[in-house]
């Protein structure tokens, strides 16, 4: 999900819990201590990279962006989020029918 | 490609660890911001929403532990401190138990270290001479004798010189006496009597000057001396221009050429006789080539060519020895052998066992601490395991659990191994004082880094090996089922694994004991043995009067009468006797063939007797017992009538079932200097005086009166009826008036020689003794663990059964039983142990067989007892025990 939404632009740790909270209409709400863990191991990993710069409130702030190799991870991490949405979707549905 | 980015990334972290935790922080703090500018923007009052901001963020500290666990392992360090800081806390926060653990480590690895030194600086540290590893010593072997170590002679090292192949030099040492006359009082000191190459066979430079060389050896040649560093500094005030001194030394002049390095000992095994501290070295001042050719006092060291082995020169050795034997009637048919052993093991063979057992008896104790600690660490793990739930509930994976144990237990080891070394630099000096004399070397033995670093390994392996099996039993959690239950705090595992290690360290104590109290029984034995003796109330010292002064038999014998007559006079003195070789002394031993008078050649040759040149009041002094005939007396020296003495031991031997008194025996006596044969009359039988050993009676005896054998070294035994020490003063004055330059030496009780010799007994018998007790404690306090923690685990058992009617009684006997149980499963393993580890100990024992029914029964009855009593508190308590505070407490 980190990944999915740095795909569009970089962004800091604020900005990414504000904009999945949003985009998941609130259903998924990050907090700092999942957080950062998880944008250290994403940068350990190489999948991203962060840079300090300034926010749009004239603060620094870590902005993380996707680096060719998460770019290249977000397409395989999709395939398989669809694949289980899928099976998920099945599930479901086969329980209803 | 990843694997390079992840390198680089792990890399980064462990180069810029602060680095990266500043951002970290510097993140952290800027997420806050946002959100509180944030919240304000959405009319949030300003201290609220700070407030807020940092309450989402949690616990800083828990954000950053999670941060870092999604590090590279490089990067979690401060996990480790962290870790570190927690267990020094759970440590502190149970002293009690803190302090039993680590004591327990601390007497294993205190006693471990403190014997590991001493196995170290005798066994395991190359002697200090140049490639000792290429010296060997030679020894000469009579087989029909059953002498095995005997010195050899001038000639026979020639002949070694002259044929060897496989030795680059041979050298020889005899241990002896003189007087030296530095500043100061004339004084007695131990002496080398070296050949000329001594000091290059041994490989040892000088401090000072230089050392032998082998033209200061032989006939005419001007005296020369080597002092020891220890006489340098005492006789001669550390004078740097000592070398060129001329110093006057027992009636001739020698003259200093060198002076040793302080730590430059004489590393002989003791039945050379060579003593540790000689503090001179002269030259051989006649050529020893042309001595008599059965005057055996030579002891060999030579140096091994290169490329040669000690078994090839062995080889060599005794081909020379089978051609001197056969080409040479002076050694009388006897069939003289040689052969090499190398230099190092040969010194130590005599400790070497007892260092040994006594060190694999401290390793056995160090291994029931660890038991003990394991078992003690077993039991809290059992009571953690609420604690350990609760860390594994919120996140903590297994890994990091058992790394937080075993990380404990670490540290628990470390307290104890820093406690152990105190300990054991304690133990050290006890140690020294308790060990026999030329066991140890004389330097201080310290715990130096080699023991340290064998300390640290130890205390590794032992937090390593007590924690693992805790660790994983307490890390092994199922949150749900210990969470849920009140009563769960225990494991399986737990009680199985702690009853298991109790059942290891009753049988480790056993045989610890049965090994202690073997080396009791061998102490008992030798303390009974009958020395043949009366060793209270005799004084003894000796002299040694200088060939210069006293030339000839006669000016010694005369000196020596007087010298008795004026002694036996002082008040107090019941007898007054001088003899050559007194018992279970350092001098060197003279013992030759002897027969009884018409014997068969081939009996002949079997013969070998201890002999003795004593004054008439010899044997009375020494507290001899006569068993028949007479002593001689002053009317048989006078009349210089050919009469001996014998022992029990040698009248048995010779004339087995007769009366020995009035027989004729051929012997030896020394006359003008020189090993004589000569026939004698037995006129008294005495009891056999132990003189070598007290564990067995080495060879007969032959006392020969003085004059017939007017040796110039003499020690004298004067018996008092009260404490000998205040005859001290008495005797030195009369020494002075008789002659200025005369210095006594080893003045000192006769009780001293005897403790002597009881010393190695005594030493692995204390130390043995230590370890069992030890043993028994640990174990002891092992079993009222296990005991304890299974009571008040099954405490809601027994308050319910109490309730419904069970009688106390059955209660006691059944926690009794179970604490008997694993004592006796102990006892039967721990009988298979001792008896196969006793029989390691053989060489130590005296008098008491390896396998003695009577040790292992006391053994197998202490351990019960001592079980019943770490078994009976706990047993109590379950038995007295309220059943509604068992209840309610749940």
């Amino acid at each position: 999900m980190i990944l999915q939404t740095l795909a569009l632009q970089p962004m800091h740790g604020y900005g990414i819990a504000q904009r999945l909270e949003q985009v998941t209409g609130g259903a998924v709400g990050v907090s700092p201590g999942s957080l950062f863990p998880a944008l250290y191991r994403l940068e350990h990993r190489g999948w991203l990279r962060g840079k300090w710069g300034e926010s749009e409130s004239g603060r620094r702030a870590r902005f993380y962006a996707l680096t060719p190799a998460g770019r290249r991870q977000l397409g395989v991490e999709k395939e398989n989020w669809d694949r289980v949405a899928l099976a998920i979707h099945r599930i479901v549905e086969g329980s209803r029918g | 490609m990843r694997l390079l980015a992840q390198l680089g990334s792990s890399l980064r972290f462990l180069f810029r660890r602060r680095a990266v935790e500043r951002q970290i922080d510097e993140e952290l703090r800027a997420h806050a911001a946002h959100r509180a500018e944030d919240l304000v923007r959405r009319g949030v009052d300003p201290a609220e929403a700070e407030r807020r901001a940092l309450a989402e963020l949690g616990l800083v500290g828990q954000v950053k532990e999670d941060i870092r666990d999604a590090l590279p392992a490089a990067m979690r360090i401060d996990g480790w401190t962290k870790d570190v800081r927690y267990a020094l806390r759970r440590m502190r926060a149970a002293p009690g138990f803190t302090a039993v653990a680590a004591l327990t480590l601390a007497l294993g690895i205190g006693g471990t270290s403190a014997i590991f030194t001493v196995v170290k600086a005798v066994l395991l540290e190359p002697m200090p001479y140049r490639d000792p590893g290429r010296l060997v010593l030679l020894w000469n072997e009579f087989p029909g004798q059953g002498v095995l170590r005997a010195p050899g002679s001038g000639f026979e090292l020639a002949e070694i010189r002259r044929q060897t192949q496989s030795l680059d030099a041979v050298a020889g040492i005899w241990g002896g006496n003189g007087t030296i006359l530095g500043e100061g009082d004339p004084e007695h000191v131990k002496v080398g009597f070296v050949t000329g190459n001594f000091f290059p066979v041994l490989g040892a430079d000088p401090l000072l000057g230089r050392t032998l060389a082998p033209d200061d050896e032989g006939d005419g040649r001007a005296g020369a001396v080597v002092l020891s560093h220890g006489l340098w500094r005492r006789k001669f005030g550390a004078d740097p221009n000592v070398i060129g001194r001329t110093v006057r030394f027992d009636g001739t002049t020698a003259t200093v050429v060198g002076v040793m390095p302080p730590d430059f000992r004489m590393l002989f095994p003791p039945d050379a006789q060579v003593p540790t501290e000689i503090l001179a070295w002269i030259p051989f001042q006649q050529d020893i080539a042309a001595q008599p050719k059965n005057l055996h006092y030579l002891r060999y060291v030579a140096r091994l060519r290169p490329g040669a082995t000690v078994a090839e020169a062995n080889d060599d050795v005794a081909a020379i020895g089978r051609r001197l034997s056969d080409e040479f009637t002076e050694f009388g048919g006897d069939h003289i052998g040689l052969r090499a052993v190398a230099m190092h093991a040969d010194a130590v063979h005599e400790i070497r066992p007892a260092l040994l057992a006594l060190f694999g008896g401290v390793a056995l104790v160090l291994l029931i601490a660890c038991v003990n600690v394991a078992n003690l660490l077993l039991a809290r793990g059992s009571a953690r395991r609420k604690e350990m739930a609760l860390r594994a509930a919120v996140g903590a994976s297994r890994g990091r659990l058992l790394r937080q144990l075993l990380l404990e237990s670490l540290l628990l080891a470390a307290a104890g191994g820093a406690l152990g070394l105190v300990l054991g630099a304690i133990c050290l000096d006890r140690l020294a004082a308790l060990a026999p004399l030329g066991v140890l070397p004389p330097a201080p033995l310290a715990l130096d880094r080699g023991v340290v670093a064998f300390a640290a390994l130890v205390t590794l392996v032992a937090g390593v090996a007590f924690g693992i099996a805790p660790a994983l039993d307490a890390s092994r959690v199922n949150v749900a089922d210990v969470l849920k239950s009140a009563a769960g705090n225990t494991s399986t595992m737990g009680r199985r694994g702690r009853a298991a290690l109790v059942v290891a360290e009753v049988a480790l104590s056993f045989v610890l004991l049965v090994g202690a109290g073997l080396m009791i029984r061998t102490f008992v034995a030798v303390q009974g043995v009958d020395p043949g003796l009366r060793a209270d109330g005799a004084l003894t010292f000796e002299i040694n009067l200088p060939f210069g002064r006293y030339r000839g038999d006669d000016a010694r014998s005369t000196f020596v009468r007087t010298f008795v007559e004026r002694l036996r006079a002082l008040p107090g003195v019941t007898a007054v006797g001088g003899v050559s070789h007194l018992p279970f002394d350092d001098y060197p031993n003279w013992y030759s063939p002897y027969a009884p008078v018409g014997t068969s050649d081939e009996r002949r040759r079997t013969l070998m007797a201890d002999h003795r040149a004593a004054t008439p009041d010899y044997l009375r002094a020494v507290g001899a017992t006569l068993v028949r005939g007479r002593f001689y007396d002053e009317l048989d020296e006078a009349a210089g009538r050919a009469v001996v003495v014998i022992d029990e031991k040698l009248a048995a031997e010779a004339w087995p079932g007769e009366d020995p008194v009035g027989k004729m025996i051929e012997c030896e006596h020394i006359a003008r200097g020189n090993f004589q044969p000569e026939q004698a009359q037995v006129v008294g039988v005495v009891r056999h005086v132990f003189s070598h050993r007290l564990t067995h009676q080495v060879r007969g005896q032959i006392y020969i009166p003085y004059p017939r054998s007017a040796r110039n070294h003499l020690s004298f035994v004067m018996r008092t009826g009260g404490d000998p020490l205040l005859l001290v003063g008495a005797v030195r004055g009369e020494t002075a008036k008789l002659d200025k330059e005369l210095a006594l030496a080893k003045v000192r009780p006769l009780s001293d020689y005897l403790d002597r010799a009881a010393r190695p007994a005594r030493f692995t018998m204390v130390l043995g003794t230590i370890f069992g007790g030890l043993a028994l404690a640990l174990a002891a306090i092992g079993l009222y663990g296990v005991i304890a923690t299974s009571v008040s685990q099954r405490s809601r058992e027994m308050g319910v059964r109490l309730a419904l009617g069970a009688a106390p009684r059955r209660l006691l006997r059944q926690v009794l039983g179970e604490g008997m149980a694993l004592t006796l499963a102990g006892l039967a393993l721990g009988a298979l142990g001792a008896l196969a580890a006793t029989r390691l100990l053989g060489a130590l024992l005296f008098g008491v067989s390896p396998v003695d029914p009577a040790t292992y029964l006391v053994a197998a009855a202490v351990l019960p007892v001592a079980a019943l009593l770490a078994s009976w508190l706990p047993a109590r308590r379950a038995a007295r025990g309220n059943p509604m505070d068992a209840l309610r407490a749940e």
